[in-house]
């Protein structure tokens, strides 16, 4: 590891910078020492950024290394004390698009030793294939565990090229595949319970951070849809679950568990699911209602289960191929939903 | 004699003399055991062993018709499954021509009607052709042709995971299922922990699912509809496998197939008349500028198929499940009084399952056999039988047996 102090300024997540705050001897309770006013002040900036910013980005200052590496554990700490999800969730993002910015201008052997902080097993390499030319290779382990978040058809495994264990990435897709590493670092951090041991005006801070974004603050309702089903608004997949249990057909387990899981999902009561096995020739009332009512949250553990999203349903051959309701939805939950609401909508 | 009786009989005495063949799969004492019972069926699970001997033992009195383990790690393994504690799972494949289309079209399988009694040869229909009746009793044979195409699919998943996944064949494990198929394990740290979204990625890159043509070098001019260029054989990946699978696309194709397509009838002309060549021009990057008027479009139809041919067909179900149950090897299988058993990844493709996972060697017996298609143990040809009373070897008895095609003659 060769990261300098100016390096640990840009990327203070990184384990060596948990050292240097060791050495600063930064503890939480002494937080509210007046030496320390002018870090408190740039954690507390650092989570207005990200609040403020859209997309949601820290800024990166130069030549500040005094306050910018310690003002980053200190945010963590304001953040996790905030006990507050969105803000947790926009800061660790803020904070990795800070980082994704400064990584694309990087030289390569930098890249490589911040990469290699995470544990990534990965090497530079100058190789074309077909034409394009990559920068790294990267383990497919490290890989899958980051771009599982991404939707785009280039970033899935089976169109990357892949060679004995390695997938091949252009500096720009590594930097994005560490972005979503730096993400889920960072996140896993703000879960430290450090609420109680934080000093009286400190706490002051984090509830008016709290207070003034509140209003900003999206909270997503799933939509509750009552009156049951919309036949036209379902999507093929789930049509053809639907047809293939009213005559009888056979229908695969996650076949089964998809249907039940959507009805329910969509305000479908549990009775009427269960009827609508009984043509079935291997039906039996008792464990399908009991199935049923598993799916529905209501037996064991009390998960209610959403159905698999519409990459699981094509990888189990569930999917009969998408019609215009699934137009960029990845869910058929989504695509259900929107349809829906289109129909509600007055002409 | 009770049919069933006789073959439990059987299995305790192979039992009695095998169980130490029985190998403990790695970290015993963490992983789940399954079994099921001859009397009534009953399933027996969440047991855990901490030695093998204990395993056998327990083997040898209980006298199971299958014997399961799970893939899965688990801090406490008898522990109902919400309290199992999950530590990980060995990265598992099962092939079975159940999910592969076969040259023999499952001729050998039969089916009967549930509410009229009609009987068929072949894959199951949707309905009965007599009644229309929607369930169906099925009787399922392994053939030859059935296990050299579970095998041909496991050779090129073999592929993939050395060639593109990069294990090595110290972490690979290869075994006949001991019905129809071929189940491939993966034991390797690294990927112990991956969970069933990660499993997905990997489904969906050996069985093409997903897979956009232009991520692999079809390259087409900006917004035109003609191709510039395509991958080549000799390349990694599926870059290669996409210029094969379209090498063999091209090399066998019929005009019914190439019609089926939706190819142009002058296309369709041009690719019968100049097949020679096209096939020669792998020598020189591809038949992809070639063939006049063929559109980017009708590249991906050839592509798509070309991806079939190249896939590995996997019941992907039992990939992506974390917590599966899977066969043991050195076990019998209930359905076929056949082994599963180990074979080494590098002599999969001259390995005989029809030899190597006879278990019953001794003895005969006489049965009465209802029906039965034509089968092969070892070097031996028995059948086809249709109502009829045979003295046949302890291997041939107890495979009709199982299969309930047949009662022991006392």
């Amino acid at each position: 590891m060769t990261l300098t102090r100016a390096d640990i300024a840009k990327y203070p997540f990184v384990s060596d910078a948990a050292e240097e705050i060791r050495r600063e001897d930064l503890d939480i309770q002494s937080l509210d020492n007046p030496e320390l006013k002018e870090i408190v002040d740039r954690a507390v900036e650092r989570i207005e950024e990200a609040l403020k910013n859209n997309p949601p980005k820290v800024s990166y200052r130069e030549r500040e290394e005094d306050i910018e590496i310690p003002s980053f554990p200190v945010a963590i700490i304001l953040a996790a004390a905030s006990e507050n999800n969105y803000l947790k969730r926009r800061y660790a993002l803020a904070e990795a698009m800070r980082a994704y910015e400064l990584l694309r201008e990087e030289k390569r052997e930098k890249f490589l030793d911040v990469a290699r902080a995470f544990n990534w097993r990965i090497r530079s390499l100058t190789d074309e294939v077909g034409g394009r030319r990559f920068d790294f290779a990267i383990s497919f382990i490290d890989y899958l565990r980051n771009a599982r978040s991404f939707h785009e058809s280039g970033f899935k495994l089976v169109n990357r090229p892949l060679r004995r264990g390695e997938v091949f990435l252009t500096k720009r897709e590594a930097a994005r595949l560490l972005r979503e590493e730096i993400r889920r670092r960072i996140e896993s951090r703000l879960e430290a319970n450090v609420r109680s041991r934080l000093p009286e005006s400190l706490l002051d801070r984090v509830e008016a951070l709290n207070r003034r974004y509140a209003s900003s603050v999206e909270e997503r309702f799933i939509e509750e849809l009552s009156g049951g089903m919309n036949e036209d608004a379902l999507p093929p997949c789930i049509r053809e679950l639907l047809s293939a249990a009213k005559d009888g057909r056979h229908i695969s387990h996650l076949g089964r568990f998809t249907l039940t899981s959507f009805l329910l999902n969509i305000g479908v009561k549990p009775s009427e699911i269960v009827d609508l096995f009984r043509s079935s020739s291997d039906f039996n009332e008792r464990m399908t209602r009991y199935q049923v009512e598993h799916i529905a949250g209501r037996r064991g553990s009390g998960t209610r289960y959403i159905p698999p999203s519409c990459e699981t349903l094509k990888t189990h051959g569930l999917c009969p191929g998408s019609s215009d309701i699934c137009r960029g939805v990845n869910h058929p939950l989504a695509a259900y939903r929107r349809r829906v609401r289109t129909f509600k909508k007055p002409p | 004699m009770d049919r069933i009786a006789f073959i439990r009989d059987r299995f305790a005495e192979f039992y009695e003399e095998n169980a130490s063949k029985i190998e403990a799969p790695s970290s015993i004492s963490k992983r789940e055991f399954g079994f099921f019972t001859f009397q009534e069926n009953i399933v027996i699970r969440h047991k855990g062993f901490v030695s093998v001997g204990d395993l056998r033992d327990f083997i040898r009195r209980i006298v199971p018709s299958h014997v399961y383990y799970s893939a899965a790690y688990y801090e406490m393994p008898e522990e109902p499954m919400e309290n199992k504690g999950w530590l990980g799972a060995d990265l598992y494949f099962d092939i079975d021509a159940d999910h592969i289309p076969t040259r023999c079209g499952k001729i050998h399988d039969t089916w009967r009607c549930r509410s009229c009694g009609f009987e068929g040869k072949g894959m199951v229909p949707d309905e009965c052709p007599a009644c229309g009746g929607k369930s169906f009793d099925e009787q399922k044979w392994p053939c030859e042709i059935c296990l050299e195409s579970a095998k041909h699919e496991a050779l090129k998943l073999l592929d993939f995971l050395l060639e593109d996944f990069g294990f090595s064949l110290e972490e690979i494990e290869v075994s006949f299922s001991g019905h129809r198929g071929y189940h491939i394990q993966v034991e390797s740290e690294a990927i112990r922990e991956l969970d069933s979204v990660a499993r997905k990625e990997i489904v969906d890159y050996v069985t093409g699912v997903g897979l956009e043509p232009t991520y692999h070098g079809l390259d087409g001019s900006p917004g035109g509809r003609r191709v510039k260029s395509g991958p080549c054989l000799d390349e990694m990946g599926w870059r290669g496998r996409i210029a094969r699978g379209v090498h063999e696309y091209l090399l066998s194709a019929t005009r019914d197939d190439l019609e089926e397509l939706g190819l142009k009838k002058m296309i369709i002309e041009e690719i019968l008349s100049r097949r020679e060549e096209i096939l020669r021009s792998w020598e020189r990057g591809g038949p992809w500028t070639m063939i006049r008027g063929m559109s980017i479009d009708m590249w991906r139809r050839i592509i798509k198929r070309a991806v079939e041919f190249q896939s590995a067909r996997i019941d992907t179900v039992v990939t992506t499940d974390v917590h599966r149950l899977i066969r043991l090897s050195n076990t019998l299988h209930g359905k076929t009084g056949w082994l599963k058993i180990n074979v080494p990844a590098d002599a999969l493709e001259s390995f005989d399952p029809l030899s190597s996972a006879v278990a019953f060697k001794r003895g005969e017996v006489t049965l009465y056999v209802r029906e039965a298609p034509e089968f092969r143990l070892g070097e031996e040809t028995f059948g086809p039988f249709r109502d009829v009373k045979v003295e046949l070897p302890m291997a041939a008895a107890i495979f009709l047996l199982c299969k309930n095609a047949a009662e022991v003659v006392d």
